[in-house]
């Protein structure tokens, strides 16, 4: 009906203030049936200046309440046409955002526009200006809700230069969500990463839901992605191509890693102490001696030191379940860190690590993710102090994926864990994480605050909403889209990587992306007018 | 007779701003004396501005000979036609303002001063009643006008207007619309104007 240029009029602006959200009223054309909370609305101030808003409420409103008493009777076409939008009319709360100015400029909204102002759909031109184009530091995630021929791109350096969320119940997307931003970073050469790849989501081929298969990190940057195993059966099993197996010494195991599975190996303070204890008595070869304890080197650790004997026992049974774990050896091979970080560093290649079917285990994925972070960590604290600040030096940005974040980073365990400082210490030492979790209110406020980027598919839970909006602007708007968003394959990028949170449908996961991956610039051939964008 | 006389309406016999009456025979009554018609009549004597009304009432008059005849008993049949064919009967126009035109157009408010007694009235053309109708301001003075049977008069300009235009219908949905804000505060007057003009 109308071409994308000539933007539709969707009303006017009668009334509202910054902080609480413009009211227009309707056209009396427009549906309230054809809105969404979450769309874009375009408002054309004076001089050329437009306000980019966000529609986040929809409401019914009257000139004359005792409309409500004696309501007309709509079958009768003419009525209905009479009284929509005259006497009865819907009204839009839309937020204001950005401001562009008439030079195609972003900048934050300070001001709202005066009464009667025309207000329309957004055009691609609008999202455009928003959300710059795509190029080499510009990664397309996606599209706007009602703007699919639009893009969203991401600024892959500020995505990695702090840390990224994504979040959503279970089913929501994810994993897919996730395995698009990796491809971006590795695509583009943002950043390397680490996968601990709980559900072999990141490797190789995986079927989706509805029995398709879609190809691996490995398969699309055979390259610049390498894969590693926990469990080389179930790797083989898959036709994933994996270069080496992990293993990880008994010996290396240190009281900090058992520490961190306080919570999921239901350890009580007492036990923990015993670890720094046994490991002071034992040196590193502790848990081993631990699990293989008889009774009388238990009386003997009792004895000579303050540790209780049902303490000890109780300890002694929860490590014994490591047996079960063939990827822990006797003795220290001690390669696996080296080899990845020789991948991550020197090579600059991505490491996933498949966990097989030790991702059904929480407490050996936990303990393997935490050990390998701990010492990769290390060697890029000296990495980058050796460097002493010459980027040329420097290893490269390191994103660490994780999944069921809260488990690491629950309060009561993130101040031990290296993920948690990773997570506070921010981009200091080139590490930060993706954490991709369903339950976001059970990740420590304050690491919580540190992630930069939030991506967040549907959550229903009240605290779950709270904690991913918890210090971003415009909450109390996004709140409402956010419990609302479809179940599958829609989200709320939010943070440091957007200039404005925005909901969009995530690019589809399939040839089409594939083939866009390995010709980046071909993939955008719009040309755009505006002049000089602001670049973001 | 040439299209001129056949709209000529009658002169004016007394004016305001307000509003203008005028006279007419009772032989030249027609179609153009309608109730919620639209007429004009000259406000200047260079006739370029005009007074445009509404007729909103037609009265025909009676005089002592018609008292007389209506009270006789044995009146003839031939002298009762006689007297409604060929005597002259006066009638008179009551025309309430909408606006008036000039030079510059039509503007839908009271003209700044009344025709002159005994100038023209003219039907409006039906490409003058477009122009006039256009914006439909005008309505908001009938809708003030208490000394007239307001909603009558304004279902009666705006089908004699819709039937000027191709999509009628178009054409009394924004009629109506317009009707729906200007008695938004009286749902029931508002109701009952709508069911006159429902097309
Ligand atoms: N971007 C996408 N492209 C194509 N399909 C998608 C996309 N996002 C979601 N889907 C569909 O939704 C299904 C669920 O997605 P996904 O496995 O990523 O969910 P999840 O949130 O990771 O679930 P879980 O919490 O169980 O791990 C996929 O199998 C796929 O069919
Ligand atoms: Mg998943």
């Amino acid at each position: 009906m109308y071409d994308e240029q000539s933007p539709k009029r969707l009303g006017v602006v009668v009334g509202g203030s910054l902080s609480k959200g413009l009211t227009v009223k309707l056209e009396a054309s427009e549906s309230v049936e054809d809105l969404a909370v979450g769309r874009y609305v375009v408002v054309h101030g004076a001089a050329g200046k437009r306000f980019f808003c966000m529609l986040s409420d929809i409401a019914l409103d009257n000139t004359n309440p005792a409309v409500q008493n004696n309501p007309p009777d709509m079958s009768d076409a003419f009525l209905r046409a009479v009284y929509m939008g005259t006497i009865a009319y819907a009204t839009i709360t839309i937020t204001p955002m950005l401001l562009i100015d008439e030079n195609g400029q972003v900048m934050p909204v300070k001001t709202i526009p005066p009464h009667f102002t025309d207000a329309y759909s957004a055009t691609e031109q609008d999202v455009n200006d928003v959300f710059g184009r795509e190029d080499d530091k510009h990664f397309h995630v996606g599209a706007p809700l009602e703007l699919q021929e639009t893009k969203i791109n991401l600024n892959l350096k500020k995505l990695a230069e702090r840390s990224i969320g994504v979040f959503g119940k279970s089913g929501t997307g994810k994993s897919f969500l996730t395995r698009v931003l990796l491809c971006g970073l590795v695509a583009r050469g943002t950043a390397v990463t680490l996968i601990f790849d709980m559900h072999n989501d990141y490797g190789w081929e995986v079927t989706s839901e509805n029995g398709y298969n879609v190809k691996g990190l490995r398969q699309l940057f055979p390259e610049k992605v390498t894969i590693i195993t926990l469990d080389a059966e179930s790797s083989k099993r898959r036709g994933a191509k994996y270069d080496f197996e992990v293993r990880l010494g008994y010996d290396e195991i240190q009281p900090e890693d058992v520490a961190l599975l306080r919570v999921t190996m239901n350890l009580s303070d007492a036990m923990i102490d015993a670890c720094y204890t046994l490991n002071k008595l034992w040196g590193s070869a502790w848990v081993r001696r631990l699990i293989n304890a008889s009774v009388d080197d238990v009386q003997y650790v009792v004895d000579n030191s303050n540790i209780a004997g049902g303490t000890l026992n109780a300890l002694q049974r929860r490590l014994q379940r490591f047996e079960r774990w063939d990827f822990l050896s006797e003795e220290s091979i001690g390669e696996s860190v080296q080899k990845i970080v020789d991948y991550l560093v020197n090579q600059r290649k991505s490491v996933v690590l498949e966990f097989g079917r030790y991702g059904n285990e929480l407490e050996a994925y936990m303990l393997v993710a935490n050990y390998l972070t701990r010492r990769i960590h290390q060697k890029y604290v000296e990495l980058m102090e050796k460097s002493l600040g010459d980027d040329g030096q420097k290893p490269p940005n390191l994103v660490i994926t994780i999944e069921e974040a809260h488990k690491f980073l629950e309060p009561q365990v993130a101040n031990q864990t290296t993920f948690g400082i990773i997570a506070r210490e921010m981009r200091k030492y080139n590490v930060t994480l993706l954490v991709v979790d369903q339950r976001p209110s059970a990740i420590d406020e304050e690491v919580m605050s540190q992630i930069g980027t939030r991506v967040t598919a549907l959550l229903d839970n009240e605290r779950d909403i709270n904690a991913v909006l918890n210090g971003v602007s415009g909450a109390a708007s996004l709140r409402q889209v956010l419990a609302r968003l479809e179940t599958k394959q829609q989200a709320i990028i939010m943070g440091h990587a957007v200039p404005m949170p925005v909901v969009m449908r995530p690019r589809n996961y399939d040839e089409a992306f594939y083939n866009a991956l390995t010709s980046p610039s071909s993939s955008d051939t719009r040309a755009f007018s505006g002049g000089k964008k602001a670049r973001f | 007779m040439n299209a001129n006389t056949e709209a000529l309406v009658g002169r004016v016999l007394r004016a305001s701003t307000r509003g203008f009456d005028c006279g007419a025979h009772s032989r030249s009554i027609g179609d153009h004396h309608n109730f919620g018609a639209f007429v004009k009549a000259p406000i200047t004597n260079d006739s370029n501005t005009y007074a445009v009304g509404l007729i909103y009432k037609v009265e025909i008059k009676d005089d002592q000979l018609i008292s007389e005849l209506v009270m006789g008993e044995l009146v003839p049949d031939n002298i009762l036609r006689d007297q409604r064919d060929n005597r002259m009967i006066p009638v008179e126009i009551k025309v309430l303002n909408v606006g008036y035109y000039d030079r510059y157009g039509f503007v839908p408010s009271l003209p700044p001063r009344p025709p002159m007694s005994l100038a023209d009235v003219w039907e409006c053309t039906p490409a003058e009643v477009d122009s006039f109708t256009h914006s439909l301001d005008f309505m908001r003075l009938v809708l003030g006008a208490a000394e007239v049977p307001s909603d009558d008069l304004i279902a009666a300009a705006l089908w004699y207007t819709a039937s000027l235009h191709e999509d009628r219908v178009a054409f009394m949905t924004r009629a109506g619309r317009r009707l729906a804000r200007e008695l938004s505060h009286d749902l029931k007057r508002l109701a009952h104007v709508l069911s006159l003009i429902r097309p």
